[in-house]
């Protein structure tokens, strides 16, 4: 059994225009320590592929025409709210891409951080290190120092004083570590982390890259890392699925596809990636056969 | 904070002063002859001089002026012509009745509001959210005083279950003075009863004054939620598993308040103008029915007195509206 | 993201009757609004053609009619009689002249006020801003209904005191509005551009600086109109403002109180009148944000 396994998954939005179908029958399979990396550029369904692991796509506007997610054996898309909340958080983490915007303003990241750990703490005790039927008491000291730790873990110096501090207080690079913090507190299974370094600057983008490398790896979890950067691929995945207009064009080994790209959109999207050894004037945008002409 | 506090607070006197100059100047310039109606039609031109010094009506402007600024830190805020008392010791006794229905209005408002519009902008469009904002609407228009004369005709003369007007039976005796707010005082005295004919009197002007402000702190708070729901950060919150009832009641509510908060702070001068009109209707014995019947005379120096309390009053609270920004924007500095 | 080339359509309207058309249909989209506007258009052919249309004209200046006090609503007085035997309806009907009137007044007395204030505040900035607006701010502290009670008392009874004294409490607000423009359109490139040239500072100001701030200034009006009448009210209401037997809304209402809850009708009739008139423009000027301010939109 896959950790995750989405199969034939279809999807369609509705906006002012009316309905359209977003995915056209996603097939992806996910285990325990595989980092998936999934590429395609803007508007081809990557984020909408991971917010619906989590179920996050309130519907309308969204609607499944066919298809199932498999998580641990388990079709998200037939399961009840409460089973949902206890996937998100415990089971799954989630990682967005704009760390100013995705931690609430108005709360010290300590709150936050504890109000995640209680909740996948209730849901599972040893989380925190409990055992069932703890009290009350023991539940919010032990989150405390579950986040305090988790802080400690992603890189926060003086982690026991910056937990009351609030998020403007904080570097751009500093929150998405946070954010982090926050998505691997309850000890999930799995990591969704939807272009985590996009809105970062270069130079702190490889740290944040090698923090969730090095939790995975130290966890043994399974993830769905959202990017349109295949450099990034290259360096910290295990598999690549290539995304386009809804479909996956194709999906294996980083090995294997990066060095032979069976389909020739794979083929203009490597070519698009300067590397060392790219020479002046080599490099190629987009363009022509692959792209349609009206969107 | 606490030095913001106290400058915030001297920069009041200067504002107080233009103030108290500012209705002076008004208040004298303006034709009115507030001893010629004390005094009567019959009343000799002896008796009307004495009348005058009596009150320091005969002096040059700029030294009553001066006169009235010196006893104003002094708590001597000159005489009423017409109850011919202190118009400092008038406003203390009419002042607590103002603030318990001021208090009880802005409770009103703020506690059936903010929990409204939260829930009109999570079920937005829905039937719940047509009604109340159709209510709204009409709530905002609805005259104070004519609501007021509709509440008591159906609560009071049909239904019988409410008193029609005053603060307290006049055969009974008010609980013992404490803060002069009835209820709060039965509540201190632990006199049940007296706390229940005080809030039965008290519930009809409370809720004429209240519809308004509450319609527009529901208006404002829908608004600001619908905003705050689209933010990233909720997203991640629900990706993360916290609950709705979490989310909306204790994430979304604190970021959704900032802009409430500004339109509560305004609300409060409005309902301590507004209480001329309601205490007019339910004869409630407050500041609004005292300014009404030395406007109604002519007399200066209650109108004077009464106004310079809701300023320093609005004022007040328009700095703790500030202080309250701060509480919900961690990110405002006080400097 | 794919690109494709935007097709400019020809232009078969000019631009101006283009915006007037689009912001039309944005009116129409809320029938709200549409319901605003159309008790606004009756409210005023009533005010224009009340003296021809009443049913009995000797009531309304003055004339009772003793033998006929507080009747019901009937088909001869569809919403009864009064205390003195005066027919509601004919007095409801004429009441709208002076809360339309008067309101009317109010924010245009408001408007031109704040308007001078606020413009010469924000052009010139320095001491003269310091100063104009430390009196507004002032202004805006004092409880506005009971400065206007008093000056109202003082100047005494009459419409036109009644006018000027709701009118002293209303411009600072427009004067802080305009003030706010004004400092940001000052800085504008053709501003500097006219300033450049020579302009003087009046033509600037009237030219071009006022004419591109009038859509903030005509929302704050429309939905000023409702609150104004309202305050017209509030003022008959405790006694303060037109006499009898001029009939206005909010001094029928305070002549209704005493005859509660038995002679209801009385009440009735022109708290509704205020709370249609009140209702109707606040709808007008939610709708004509929307059209003139779409950013505002909730
Ligand atoms: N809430 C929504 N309503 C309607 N359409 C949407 C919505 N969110 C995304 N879409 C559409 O779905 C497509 C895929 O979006 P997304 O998954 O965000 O792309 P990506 O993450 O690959 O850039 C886009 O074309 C977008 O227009
Ligand atoms: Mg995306």
């Amino acid at each position: 059994m896959a950790l995750l396994d989405i199969k034939n998954l279809n999807l369609a939005m509705r906006s002012y225009e009316g309905e359209t179908q977003i995915l056209h029958g996603i097939d992806l399979k996910i285990d325990h320590g595989e980092i998936w990396g999934m590429v395609g550029e803007t508007g081809s369904g990557k984020s909408l592929t991971g917010l619906s692991v989590s179920r996050l796509i309130a519907s309308p506007p969204g609607r499944y025409l066919a298809g199932s997610i498999e998580f641990q054996g388990r079709d998200v898309l037939k399961a009840t709210d409460k089973e949902m909340r206890i996937l998100r958080g415990r089971h799954i983490g989630m990682i967005f891409q704009d760390p100013t915007t995705n931690l609430n303003p108005a709360f010290r990241i300590g709150t936050q951080l504890v109000d995640v750990a209680l909740h996948a703490g209730h849901a599972d005790p040893s989380v925190l290190g409990l055992e069932a039927g703890a009290s009350r008491g023991d539940f919010k000291k032990a989150a405390k120092r579950v986040a305090v730790e988790m802080l400690e873990k992603v890189g926060i110096p003086k982690a026991a004083e910056r937990i009351n501090d609030y998020p403007h207080q904080f570097s751009g690079g500093m929150r998405q570590r946070v954010l982090i913090a926050m998505a691997m507190i309850g000890k999930p299974d799995l990591l969704i982390a939807d272009e985590p370094t996009t809105a970062l600057d270069v130079s702190v983008q490889a740290q944040i890259l090698r923090l969730i490398h090095d939790l995975v790896a130290e966890r043994n979890i399974g993830v769905l890392l959202i990017t349109h950067n295949l450099g990034i691929v290259a360096q910290i995945c295990s598999h690549v699925a290539v995304m386009y207009r809804g479909r996956i064009l194709e999906a294996g080994k980083v090995n294997d596809v990066l060095k032979r790209p069976s389909h020739s959109y794979t083929q203009a999207l490597l070519n698009s990636v300067p590397t060392v050894h790219t020479k002046r004037g080599e490099l190629m945008g987009l363009s022509g056969a692959m792209r349609e002409t009206s969107a | 904070m606490l030095l913001y506090i106290l400058r915030r607070l001297v920069l009041l006197v200067p504002i107080l002063l233009g103030l108290t100059l500012l209705l002076f100047i008004v208040a004298r310039i303006l034709p009115g002859d507030p001893v010629g109606l004390a005094a009567g039609p019959n009343a000799t031109p002896e008796l009307i001089a004495q009348m005058k010094r009596e009150f320091g009506l005969d002096q040059p402007l700029p030294l009553q002026y001066w006169n009235y600024l010196t006893g104003l830190v002094s708590g001597d805020w000159g005489m009423s012509v017409f109850t011919r008392r202190p118009v400092f010791a008038d406003i203390l006794e009419y002042l607590p009745a103002t603030i318990e229905l001021v208090f009880a209005s802005l409770f009103i408002a703020v506690v059936a509001g903010i929990p409204l519009g939260l829930l009109t902008a999570v079920y937005k469009n829905g039937p719940l959210d047509y009604a109340t904002r159709t209510l709204a609407l009409g709530g905002i228009a609805m005259p104070r005083f004519f609501l007021g004369l509709l509440l008591q005709m159906a609560f009071a003369a049909w239904l019988d279950i409410l008193p029609l007007s005053g603060r307290y039976p006049l055969i009974e005796s008010p609980p013992d003075h404490v803060t002069g707010l009835y209820t709060i005082d039965a509540l201190i005295a632990g006199d049940w009863s007296a706390f229940q004919i005080a809030l039965s009197h008290l519930a009809l002007p409370a809720i004429a004054m209240a519809l308004s402000p509450l319609a527009t702190i529901m208006r404002m708070m829908r608004s600001s939620t619908i905003e705050v729901l689209q933010q990233d950060y909720v997203m991640t919150e629900r990706a993360l598993g916290l609950s709705n009832r979490l989310i909306l009641f204790k994430y979304v509510l604190k970021n959704a308040m900032t802009s409430t908060l500004t339109v509560i702070g305004l609300y409060v001068s409005w309902l301590l103008g507004g209480t001329v009109l309601v205490e007019t209707v339910f004869d409630w014995p407050g500041l609004g029915l005292y300014a009404t019947q030395a406007i109604l005379t002519q007399d200066f120096m209650p109108v004077i007195g009464v106004t310079l309390v809701i300023a320093i009053i609005y004022l007040v609270a328009m700095l703790v509206v500030d202080l309250l920004y701060g509480v919900f924007n961690p990110k405002v500095r006080y400097a | 993201m794919t690109m494709t080339p935007i097709a400019i359509p020809k232009r078969t309207q000019s631009a101006r009757l283009e915006n007037w058309s689009r912001a039309f249909y944005r009116f129409r989209q809320s029938w709200l609004s549409i319901v605003g506007l159309a008790i606004v258009v009756l409210l005023v052919v009533i005010a224009i053609f009340a003296p021809w249309i009443v049913p009995y004209p000797e009531h309304v200046v003055g004339g009772t009619n003793t033998a006929a006090r507080f009747q019901a609503p009937s088909t001869d007085a569809w919403f009864g009689t009064n205390a003195l035997g005066q027919d509601m309806f004919s007095l409801v009907l004429v009441g709208s002249q002076v809360s339309l009137f008067s309101g009317l007044a109010v924010v245009f007395i408001a408007i031109v006020v704040g308007t001078a204030v606020g413009a010469i505040a924000g052009y010139f900035g320095g001491w003269v801003d310091e100063v104009l607006m430390r009196i507004t701010d002032l202004l805006l502290t004092i409880p506005s209904l009971i400065l206007a009670m008093a000056v109202a008392a003082a100047l005494g009874t009459g419409v036109w005191n009644m006018i000027i004294a709701i009118s002293i409490t209303w411009w600072p607000a427009y004067a802080r509005l305009v003030r706010g423009e004004v400092i940001v359109k000052k800085e504008e490139q053709f501003v500097v551009a006219a300033h450049a040239l020579g302009a003087n500072w009046l033509r600037i100001l009237g030219k071009h600086i006022l004419p591109n701030i009038v859509s903030p200034i005509v929302i704050k009006a429309s939905l000023d109109m409702g609150f104004a009448i309202l305050t017209v009210a509030s003022l008959g209401f405790v006694g303060i403002g037109v006499k009898p037997p001029t009939p206005e809304w909010g001094t029928l209402l305070s002549g209704a109180r005493s005859y509660m809850p038995d002679y209801w009708w009385t009440a009735v009739a022109p708290g509704i009148a205020i709370f249609l008139a009140v209702l109707a423009f606040n709808l007008l000027g939610d709708g004509l944000r929307d059209v003139l301010d779409p950013k505002a939109r909730r």
